[in-house]
């Protein structure tokens, strides 16, 4: 009898992990079959480094969304990174009591705003104070990577937080053995031994990056051409499918779905060069 | 690190936010003598599928028909898009150097608009036919609708409906018969134009208190998702801001005008500009007029 139950309870937990599977290989399939006509019609040159997209005079070229969106997670990185993994360090070995709950509700709070929140808060603050202090339109590369660092710095600091946390004190304690001060224990011993877990942290942070589309939407100025500088708009691959999505009708439908297929394609190229280069660091 | 000096850093951090964050605050009560006339027009547009859009680029001739018979945009590539009416209307409202347009209807105090040929734009420049800047909203449906539909678009035609159009700020087109129906139940899903969704707003309010046990959802998109979404039968009825084109009737929708509405060129309350011809505003849109000072009179 128990011998059933067990079984039963297997291959039931068996089905729950296959639905997640199933989820991301429908989605795979979807795409796929839906993007590869497209682009092949289209002409894969064409599509990938075409510098017009302009849908009514049949042009699909996407260069300039791809280059938005390799500049704005760029820019992202740039700013969320070190001020998310400096963060950590100080919650984690710096912090004095109170202030570390305060810290921790609000970095909290923050991974509960919508994004749609962090858009208002970009198009109403961040624009004109861009605007005023560097000039141009307010509506950037410059801008929208500030609110993108912004909001990927509640992922990097709760994951990299945790994993200065799970190092074992007598690293810290044989660094102050060996005569080192509080500081240069910390930065010396304590965060090289936490590499991994901040390196997924980051990689989450990516990933959010590449693919937020509310918030980039209302202040980056979403002109389909490429920035010729950080103060230039932009429209990034998340942006054009949104913007579009709504009414595109047969080819200019399809060559939105092709954008999709680009965009899981780079996640996936993400992913992958970063797990050789986890194993490749073991 | 010692108490103090943590202390010392705090302060010091704080006071730089703060100053940094009220020299930003204060950018929007600048007053038009910072105004630099050499600077660049920034210039707003809306998305593709947008009916304001559509109208806007049909109307002042930015919309150009090629020796091929195809009808090309031809709005600048340099232009912002912003994907409805108060985006737009927030950004200008931010941007003292900034140019849009939008729907006369919605227009609200944080923004002017502009005459246009010295006609300013208002409802009766419009009845009387010198401002003649303006659009359909249409309603769009498929050849046969539910009852509930049928009765919410006699709603919309009545006398009810149409006085509360013209209270709102837009033109009514009929509305000579009381409204009269009742309605026990029912569900109609209606979606579309972010032009003609604040007055759809108020008259589903109105509907539903004279017939409360019906449902009525209202989503927000633009003109043209409004029509896949009829077509596909997503909604029951789109809302559009512009005029059906040909391929789109020939996939059975028909199209009832509801109101007249102007569509208005939007300046920054501080921009010094008093008026515009509508062959410059046709240039600024285009990008062949590039600074302010080309275009003061």
């Amino acid at each position: 009898m128990n011998h059933i139950k067990e079984k039963t309870m297997q291959s039931l937990f068996f089905l729950t992990a296959c639905i997640s599977i199933a989820a991301v290989i429908l989605i795979c399939i979807f795409l796929f079959v839906n993007g590869i006509p497209a682009i092949r019609e289209i002409g894969i040159f064409n599509f990938l480094f075409g510098t017009k997209w302009k849908p009514a005079n049949h042009l699909y070229g996407i260069f300039p969304m791809i280059v938005g969106s390799l500049y704005v997670t760029a820019g992202a990185l740039i700013f969320g990174v070190p001020i998310g993994i400096l963060t950590a360090v100080f919650m984690a070995r710096f912090c004095p009591k109170r202030l570390y709950n305060i810290l921790k509700f609000s970095i909290h709070l923050m991974a509960g705003i919508p994004s749609v929140v962090y858009g208002f808060f970009g198009l109403v603050v961040l624009v004109p104070f861009v605007r005023e202090i560097f000039g141009g339109r307010g509506m950037s590369v410059l801008t929208a990577s500030i609110l993108l660092g912004l909001m990927i710095l509640p992922t990097i600091i709760s994951i990299s937080e945790a994993s200065i946390r799970a190092v074992p004190e007598s690293y810290y304690e044989g660094g102050l053995a060996l005569g080192a001060s509080h500081e240069k224990s910390v930065f010396y011993t304590v965060l090289p031994a936490a590499k991994r877990g901040i390196f997924a942290g980051v990689v989450l942070g990516l990933g959010r990056a590449i693919g937020e589309t509310m918030a980039v939407m209302m202040v980056a100025g979403n002109q389909a051409v490429i920035p010729g500088n950080i103060l230039s708009g932009v429209r990034t691959l998340t942006t054009n499918i949104v913007l579009e999505m709504g009414y595109s009708t047969d080819l200019h439908r399809e060559a939105l779905i092709g954008t999709a297929v680009v965009l899981f394609v780079f996640i996936l190229i993400i992913n992958l060069s970063l797990s050789l280069f986890r194993r490749k660091v073991n | 690190m010692k108490v103090s000096n943590k202390c010392t850093i705090f302060i010091f951090f704080g006071i730089l936010l703060l100053s940094v964050l009220s020299g930003c605050g204060n950018t929007s009560i600048d007053n038009s003598s910072a105004f630099d006339p050499t600077k660049e027009i920034h210039v707003l547009t809306r998305e593709d599928g947008s009916g304001t859009r559509g109208a806007f680029v049909e109307l002042f001739g930015i919309e150009q028909t090629n020796d091929l018979g195809k009808t090309i945009d031809h709005m600048t590539d340099t232009a912002a898009v912003t994907n409805s009416t108060s985006v737009m209307m927030t950004t200008i409202a931010g941007d003292i150097y900034s140019i849009g347009y939008s729907s006369l209807g919605a227009m609200n105090e944080t923004i002017k608009s502009i005459p246009i040929d010295g006609v300013e734009a208002t409802i009766e420049n419009i009845k009387n036919g010198t401002y003649r800047i303006a659009r359909t909203f249409n309603i769009v449906t498929k050849e046969n609708v539910s009852d509930t539909t049928q009765d919410f678009i006699d709603f919309v035609m009545s006398a009810d409906g149409q006085t509360i159009i013209e209270d709102h700020g837009y033109i009514s087109v009929s509305g000579t018969e009381p409204y009269s129906g009742a309605m026990t139940s029912g569900k109609i899903v209606i979606s579309g134009s972010s032009s003609v969704t604040p007055i759809m707003e108020k008259l589903k309010e109105a509907y539903l208190e004279k017939n409360p046990s019906i449902t009525i959802e209202l989503h927000q998109s633009d003109s043209s998702t409004g029509i896949s979404n009829t077509v596909d039968g997503t909604c029951d009825i789109g809302i559009i801001s512009r005029e059906l084109k040909d391929s789109e009737m020939d996939k059975g929708l028909r199209a009832t005008a509801i109101a007249m509405d102007g569509i208005t060129i939007i300046v920054n309350n501080n921009c010094p500009i008093n008026g515009l011809t509508s062959e410059q505003i046709k240039n600024i849109f285009m990008g062949n007029i590039v600074y302010w000072s080309e275009a003061a009179q």
